[in-house]
């Protein structure tokens, strides 16, 4: 069991489990459980069908080096977009995620449909497609995470199938939890910290996609593997710092904008004083 | 296009996070394997932490003075 990968893919995965648990909650609520079940499960599905046909393949006939290189620059590509979002929701500058909103709207959606019979208990192929979808497209970056981070993981005393392995048991287990806390609770899981969240596996993806694609490229990082931890430390700082200047930036506008709105102009300062 | 699109947004969804990376792999690449350029071997690591860096700070950048925000 590797327990880096398996964190990383337990963060990114709860994040996205929890964006969809939030429309098939609101699709359970709102037409029936049973559709809204049916198609999680059917996504659920495809999806473990998509990781482990494509990871045997990847497994199989790429050779590790190539390997890095391709998957550490897709991680750094996927990285630096979740750690470029988290950063502006801190900044203030992108709205946060809010998943009762989304809550209401799908569920004002669904009643605009007339599909607010939630009692009745026949299939209905429209709550099975949008639970479908939701879990697929949300499941979508989790598959990728695991393929890629389990892939990269692998070394030459841990091998690609261990990783992949290590990888999926994170995701699983981050669904688990959000389904079970989702059951318990009935309600739009929003206390988790979703940005929080982003941030880390952000900083994470980063980290490898960088470590990996300098491996790819025959770098030797000083202090071996530990590198790891100082990489994490640069992008660390380096994104607190970014936040720190975008929220001065974020002021800085925000008072200009006041100043030019109380401030009279030249036309209206004639007038007053001619 | 529109699955070519689709992956773009997402893999990535920002042009100067992909330009920039990919310009690091570039020059990576060709540090790598032109001969010429061997002696530069040392400097792989530093430069692609400072790409990505940059890439990150150009990228943040245009959403912060963007005009449309």
């Amino acid at each position: 069991m590797q327990w880096v990968v398996a964190t990383a893919a337990f963060l990114a995965s709860a994040v996205e489990f929890v964006e969809a648990f939030t429309i098939v909650l609101v699709v359970g609520v709102t037409v029936n459980w049973r559709s809204a079940l049916l198609g999680a499960l059917a996504a659920a599905a495809t999806l473990a069908l998509l990781v482990a046909t494509l990871g045997t393949a990847l497994v199989q006939w790429v050779p590790i080096d190539v390997l890095r290189t391709v998957i550490g620059t897709l991680l750094l590509l996927f990285g630096l977009k979740w750690l470029k979002n988290a950063i502006l929701r801190y900044a203030g500058l992108k709205a946060r995620h809010d998943e009762e909103a989304i809550y209401e709207e799908t569920r004002a959606q669904l009643r605009a449909r007339g599909a607010v019979d939630a009692s009745a208990s026949r299939f209905d192929l429209f709550g099975f497609l949008l639970s479908y979808k939701s879990v697929l497209l949300e499941g979508l970056e989790v598959a990728f995470i695991v393929i890629t981070f389990g892939l990269s993981a692998a070394t030459s005393t841990v091998s690609r199938s261990s990783g992949i392995a290590s990888a999926a048991l994170g995701a699983l287990a981050a669904g688990l939890l959000v389904i079970l806390v989702g059951v318990l609770v009935r309600v739009p899981l929003a206390k988790v910290p979703e940005n929080t969240l982003k941030f880390v596996v952000g900083i994470m993806l980063t980290t490898f996609g960088t470590f990996w694609t300098g491996e790819g490229f025959g770098v030797e990082w000083p202090l071996s593997d530990v590198f790891l931890l100082i990489l994490a430390a640069i992008y660390l700082g380096a994104a607190f710092s970014l936040i720190v200047w975008l929220k001065r930036v974020k002021e800085h506008q925000r008072a200009q904008v006041i100043e030019n709105q109380s401030a009279p102009t030249t036309v209206q300062r004639q007038e007053v004083n001619p | 296009m529109k699955v070519i699109k689709a992956i773009y947004n997402f893999i990535v969804g920002d042009m100067i996070i992909l330009i920039g990376v990919a310009l690091a792999v570039a020059v990576l690449a060709l540090i790598n394997n032109v001969s010429a350029l061997a002696p530069l071997k040392g400097f792989s690591g530093p430069f692609l932490i400072i790409a990505v860096l940059a890439s990150l700070v150009a990228t943040l950048s245009r959403e912060a003075f963007s005009p449309n925000r």
